[in-house]
């Protein structure tokens, strides 16, 4: 029998299984259709006829009602009864005709679980005018209109590839930048969260620092006063007391200001003013900074605002406006919302993994340029890993990890750092090592653990040391971060960890550990810039013997008349007022963060030392060429900031 | 040293043909690079061979929790943050050897076993619920397990890795 390739067509995009047996009824209906209703008279006929063969009726038959026919045994019907009636072997076909002819499968309820009262397997089907013993009704079937054909299907279906191939490049092009994004994001808010702690904290310590200098100068106001009117009342008892009183206690601030001692008032008068002066700019810019960090948290970024409001994401005090950080905020919460699903962080990587290997196609350069880089990037890093960092020393790290496969991998690669390894199981082990005395310079620490999570280990290991502690977590959402740095953490390894992001890490805290090239001594930087040399000597003796302030030893007073404010403090806003002039850059002077005075318990060293390292490492700022020069002029080699620094 | 590096790398990366999306290559490459020898292996056979043995206590520890649950109601919110807490603990070390897939399936047991969804936000689905997710999740990770320890096993030319 002669076959209609227009119908195949046909057949095929009525997602039936066409295959080339006779099928005469659609070749009639094809091309004859103006007699279409007189063929169908004849098909319907047939199928009624076969209908009335009781032999069949196991295999087909009428419905129990007579208002529907049922097949029972798909098989031997397509085998057996569709020859002989039909002259093929197709069911698909025979359902397709049926349709033509208005016929409905009869579906109770949903297919998967509604039970046909014939049987699973059966198959029945209805028509209004199909009726058993109604022979008459036949005459009222009518073959459908024969559906609107799709001429221009083969130009469809190849445009529609081209446009996904299009499509699936942007998608892949689109994806990567996301990803990109979303990594240089995360390592924003990294940087941001630590900068803005580090902020919060120089700005408590300047408070404390003013709070101490207001007692001093109102102290100084008194002791001033008695000592006019004791210079009033009696000569030779005036001499001695005005030699004695200012340099003693107000020199360094005094001696700095003005160096007139016959007039012991004025000096006086000009700290006064420049306290006051120095108290408004501080206000005003801790107000700003708290400010940014309410605008990011009012704008929902993260939903649980932390208790003291140093929030990872204020901007600098000093980008200004409100919009600008609105927008950001904006952003952040975009990027997030967008970024996540796909991101690293969470553990699905589309981009190298499953993504590419599932797109069916040849993919265009932007594709090859992304699997080019993810090959060439493990070369690199083996050449950045394998080479020694070049330390002055095996820098001492803690691993504390609970998972054997975390911790033998971490210490392998640590071990391949040039580091000597030590580690524990748990928080527990971790703080008890570290309180018997275990000096080491740098903590590794997961965050979920048994017995003692590393929050909390962190918690308490920052009641007596200041040891950098890195995170080591997959949890590394906003608040996560924020709350481990809260905590005194000093940055976060997201996990997995890499090899490069494991050396980064240790280049980034452990820069004074390195042999620098440049001849700049690690342990630099002893002052700010404008501290000159001999009262920075001078406050360095000051803390080792109080007593030895060079130009008053012999009148010093005892301390025990000044409550309350030990000699440390007493040199303190000397250091300290400079560089608060000069901006908060000056933070590198490590002296003045050694007042014992510090309101969060905050790891000061460790910031010292990671902003020392990154001057070590690949930036060396305008600050760092000053301590340059310091280092030169001064080779002390003290290095009051690292007291209980393992040696 | 580089080029031995990057000889390094083609056969780390030529050992290990078909393991799809069963296993991160590069990050199981990082792994691959701290051998000494890279006939022998050792540091990375033995991490390997240590994960699958504490994947396989923990997989008998989250059986042994499951049915725990079931056979007392009450211990159905114990369970739970156990069965969490064992998810946890394999989603690190699977990550760090760059088993993709079991690590996902093990977040999943974590996130069920602290009563959130699949992705980590907070529900309130009941504990019996959750208890049948993990279930069904624990099927999953174990098949997904066996795959990337097959591809492994081949890797270490391991006798036992044709059977199985």
């Amino acid at each position: 029998m002669r076959f209609d390739d227009n119908m195949d067509d046909r057949q095929s995009i009525g997602g039936g299984s066409a295959n080339s047996s006779s099928d005469f009824v659609s070749y009639f209906h094809f091309h004859h259709h103006e007699n279409g209703d007189l063929l169908t008279l004849v098909q319907v006929r047939k199928l009624y006829k076969m209908l009335e063969d009781p032999s069949y009726s196991q295999v087909v038959r009428w419905g129990d009602d007579g208002g529907s026919f049922v097949v029972l045994e798909n098989e031997r019907f397509t085998k057996s009864i569709l020859p002989k009636h039909f002259k093929h072997s197709n069911f698909a076909s025979f359902v397709r005709q049926l349709n033509k002819y208005d016929f409905h499968k009869v579906r109770h309820n949903n297919e998967e679980n509604g039970h046909s009262p014939y049987g699973s397997g059966a198959w029945e089907f209805k028509h209004p005018e199909f009726k058993a013993n109604n022979k008459d009704s036949l005459d009222n079937i009518r073959r459908k209109a024969p559906a609107p054909r799709k001429p221009p299907q083969v130009v469809d279906e190849a445009a529609p590839t081209q446009q996904m191939d299009l499509v699936n490049t942007q998608l892949v092009a689109t994806q990567q930048q996301l990803q990109q994004l979303q990594q240089r994001y995360e390592e924003l808010n990294i940087h941001h969260s630590i900068l803005t702690q580090e902020l919060m904290n120089v700005q408590k310590t300047v408070v404390n620092h003013e709070h101490v200098m207001q007692n001093v100068m109102s102290y100084l106001h008194s002791v001033d006063a008695r000592q006019r009117r004791d210079s009033k009342i009696g000569g030779p008892f005036a001499h001695t007391e005005e030699n004695n009183v200012p340099p003693a206690n107000v020199d360094p601030a005094q001696q700095q200001i003005s160096p007139l001692e016959d007039e012991p008032a004025s000096p006086l008068q000009h700290a006064t003013k420049l306290l006051h002066d120095l108290n408004a700019d501080v206000q005003l810019n801790y107000k700003n900074l708290e400010h940014m960090s309410d605008l990011h948290n009012r704008n929902g970024a993260i939903s649980t605002p932390p208790p003291d409001g140093s929030r990872g994401h204020a901007r600098a005090p000093t980008s200004a406006g409100s919009s600008s950080s609105m927008g950001y905020a904006k952003l952040h919460g975009d990027t997030e919302a967008i970024v996540y699903p796909v991101g690293q962080s969470n553990g699905i990587d589309p981009m190298y993994s499953e993504h590419i290997h599932n797109i069916p196609y040849p993919m265009p350069s932007k594709e090859n340029e992304a699997v080019d880089s993810r090959m060439s990037a493990p070369a690199a890093r083996k050449k950045s890993t394998q080479v020694d960092p070049g330390w002055v020393r095996p820098p001492q790290i803690l691993l504390v990890e609970d998972d054997p496969t975390c911790r033998r991998i971490g210490s392998k690669f640590l071990y391949s750092f040039r580091c000597a390894i030590d580690s524990a199981f748990d928080g527990l082990e971790a703080v008890n090592k570290m309180n018997a005395g275990s000096k080491y310079d740098l903590v590794l620490m997961d965050i979920i653990m048994p017995n003692l999570d590393g929050v909390s280990a962190t918690h308490l290991i920052r009641q007596f040391d200041h040891t950098p502690i890195i995170a080591m977590t997959s949890n590394i959402r906003s608040d996560d971060i924020s709350m481990y740095f809260q905590h005194g953490m000093n940055d976060v390894l997201p996990k997995p960890f890499t090899k490069e992001g494991l050396l980064n890490m240790l280049e980034k805290h452990l820069g004074h550990l390195k042999h620098m090239p440049d001849g700049i001594e690690p342990m630099a930087p002893h002052q700010g810039s404008s501290i000159p040399q001999s009262s920075a000597a001078q406050s360095l003796k000051d803390e080792s013997s109080p007593a030895q302030s060079p130009s008053t030893i012999s009148n010093w007073q005892s301390p025990g008349q000044f409550p309350g404010i030990s000699p440390t403090h007493a040199a303190a806003p000397h250091q300290f007022m400079h560089p608060m002039h000069a901006g908060y850059s000056q933070e590198q002077s490590p002296v003045q963060f050694q007042t014992p005075h510090t309101p969060l318990g905050a790891p000061r060293q460790m910031q010292h030392r990671r902003q020392i390292s990154e001057i070590g490492g690949e930036d060396i700022s305008s600050d760092a060429k000053r301590q340059r020069m310091y280092d030169q002029a001064n080779p002390l080699g003290m290095n009051p900031m690292h007291p209980g620094r393992p040696r | 040293m580089a080029s031995h590096l990057a000889e390094e790398s083609e056969t780390g990366s030529a050992g290990l043909p078909d393991s799809g999306d069963s296993l991160d290559l590069s990050t199981f490459e990082q792994i691959l690079e701290m051998d000494d020898d890279e006939d022998e292996r050792e540091f990375s056979r033995s991490i390997v061979y240590g994960f699958f043995e504490q994947a396989e206590a923990t997989f008998g520890k989250m059986d042994k929790s499951l049915s725990a649950a079931e056979s007392q109601k009450h211990q159905g919110e114990n369970e739970l943050a156990n069965l969490s807490s064992l998810g946890h603990f394999l989603k690190g070390s699977s990550a760090t050897l760059g088993m993709t897939k079991v690590k996902d399936s093990c977040e999943k047991i974590q996130h069920y076993g602290a009563h959130k969804d699949d992705a980590g936000q907070p529900t309130n689905m009941e504990d019996t619920l959750l208890l049948k997710k993990i279930k069904a999740t624990v099927a999953t990770v174990k098949v997904e397990y066996k795959e990337a320890e097959r591809i492994l096993k081949q890797f270490y030319h391991d006798p036992d890795a044709h059977t199985a």
